[in-house]
């Protein structure tokens, strides 16, 4: 169902362009913020044509906003597509959330109620999207720091239910969960429990702003030792799974972030090693 | 799906997003209450967010700006931007192009502000716009006396106009540096910033009310036989002077093609 793993990556950033331009370097393939190709031209497109010749790309959307109630955006659904011809994209992910509603667009990754009426129109627009592109999306789950009363069901339910009714594919943001498990007083390996194993083809790795009694996404710290223990859990739980490091703040050098990778590496071979990975 | 089937959802978007835009509203109900932290303080977070991001990325695009301000006149500006304009457009890219008639607005006495903000957006603007392949010099050399008496250029996309009052361009270039910049001045006659994108860099150079009204006309699909003819109608040696133009224009990567050459 879902594709092989591609190993492990890293999301690219602007700061690393002359790293990656320079030589070969140890990283399996590259996640690119969608929106920040879905330009006119210049450097940025010119640099991910050039990239793309020698690592397996995916596309990482901000914007989709397929929780909101408003249609879904035409015009970006069409440059996203464009976007995807141009690169060939191992595959499109954007996350379970709304970004704004009435035609405005907040910029931040909105929690949903985990409603009836909610799961009905993320699978609604989860189809229209993969009928569009021609293929399997990825949802990605998002931190929050909030629940509404509206909900009826734990967000790994909702995030299931989506992925089974659409027919969709996952992006495990395993900070995320971590984050809101903070936030929200749950275990994250509940969480992990309830996944659906076939259906993940993608990891996030990140960190994370300790605030004391809440923490924040932030993406601007290295990933912190519970994530980790969490990456743990989920190799074992999920077996081989395509993983990568985000960082959108405090950008260390590209050697410093393939030293976080290896990590990765590590703690996902030593987990296939122990023989207990499922999928 | 129908607007029909979502309808209490709708209500809790518009509700929440409405607290994000000015912190009123009737979200606060829907908000489970409980846990480590009260609904207020949840609420929070993702309403300073907003605020913070949408600054950072006024911050980022208008960087000199930001730097000749300081954050203590620069930041309460883009936060009363902030408030007065939600976003609209899908990427970040697109946000705040009217920022500088807010800092018009803001600071009446001081116009050189709203000018060094439109520099930075232009060239912002310049960066990740339109590509397209600069015209060789060596071109104009196969072109016949004929072709001289139709033709037009097409400039590349990115070529932007903009009226120069004060030295923004060295204002700019000092802040560029990281250097004290000099202080604003008029300018003693009118001119232009012209902003373009050549290769990956955005340039800019300021251009005269002469370069700048020839420039203009071409772009906007005059025959260059008229705006030489206009030329001559006002200045001494018009017919070195466009040349010197025409040459600097192809030299510098303004020009991307010829139009309604007979050949």
């Amino acid at each position: 169902m879902k594709k092989p793993s591609p190993g492990f990556g890293l999301g690219l950033r602007p700061d690393h362009y002359a790293d990656f331009m320079a030589g070969p370097q140890p990283v399996d393939w590259l996640e690119l913020i969608s929106e920040n190709y879905m330009v006119p031209g210049g450097k940025p497109l010119a640099m991910i044509d050039a990239i793309r010749v020698d690592y397996p790309v995916a596309l990482h959307g901000v914007s989709l906003s397929i929780g909101s109630t408003d249609p879904l955006d035409r015009d970006y659904l069409a440059r996203l597509k464009q976007l995807a011809r141009r690169v060939e994209p191992l595959w499109v992910s954007d996350h379970l959330c709304w970004t704004g509603v009435a035609g405005k667009n907040s910029h931040d990754l909105l929690p949903l109620p985990y409603s009836e009426e909610a799961l009905r129109l993320v699978v609604a627009h989860v189809r229209q999207v993969q009928d569009l592109l021609g293929e399997r999306m990825l949802l990605e789950n998002v931190s929050s720091y909030l629940e509404f009363t509206d909900s009826v069901m734990p967000e790994w339910t909702f995030l299931r239910a989506v992925a089974e009714e659409a027919d969709c594919l996952l992006l495990l943001d395993v900070n995320n969960v971590y984050v809101s498990s903070v936030n929200h007083g749950f275990d994250p390996r509940e969480y992990l429990r309830h996944l659906p194993a076939e259906r993940i083809q993608q990891i996030h790795l990140a960190g994370h702003s300790d605030h004391g009694d809440y923490i924040v996404d932030t993406h601007d710290h290295p990933v912190c030792d519970a994530v980790w223990a969490l990456y743990r859990e989920a190799c074992l739980q999920f077996g081989e799974v395509a993983a990568m490091i985000e960082r959108d703040d405090h950008i260390p050098s590209l050697t410093e972030l393939i030293a976080e990778l290896d990590q990765a590496r590590a703690i996902a071979g030593a987990a296939a090693r122990s023989g207990r990975a499922v999928a | 799906m129908s607007a029909r089937d979502v309808v209490r959802l709708a209500a809790t978007q518009h509700d929440f997003q409405q607290y994000l835009f000015d912190a009123v509203g009737d979200i606060a109900p829907q908000i489970r209450p409980g846990g480590r932290i009260p609904v207020d303080k949840r609420l929070g977070i993702y309403h300073n967010a907003y605020r913070v991001r949408l600054v950072d990325t006024l911050r980022d695009t208008y960087e000199k700006t930001w730097a000749y301000l300081g954050d203590a006149l620069f930041d309460p500006c883009a936060l009363a931007f902030v408030e007065a304009h939600p976003p609209v457009h899908r990427s970040l890219r697109d946000y705040g192009a009217t920022l500088p008639d807010t800092l018009a607005e803001r600071f009446p006495g001081d116009p050189d502000i709203a000018e060094l903000a439109r520099m930075d957006w232009l060239l912002r603007q310049a960066f990740d716009g339109p590509d397209a392949v600069a015209l060789p010099l060596e071109t104009l050399a196969s072109l016949s006396s004929d072709d001289w008496e139709t033709l037009g250029f097409a400039f590349v996309p990115t070529l932007a106009l903009s009226p120069l009052r004060f030295n923004t361009p060295a204002i700019w270039s000092a802040l560029d540096r990281s250097e004290a910049p000099p202080t604003a001045a008029p300018l003693p006659a009118p001119a232009a910033l012209c902003v373009w994108r050549r290769g990956w860099q955005p340039h800019f150079r300021s251009v005269d009310e002469t370069e700048w009204a020839a420039l203009g006309r071409l772009r906007d699909g005059a025959r260059f036989a008229d705006v030489c003819q206009a030329l001559n109608d006002t200045c001494a040696d018009a017919s070195t002077l466009i040349a010197w133009y025409l040459r600097s224009w192809l030299t510098d990567g303004l020009v991307a093609g010829i139009t309604n050459a007979d050949a």
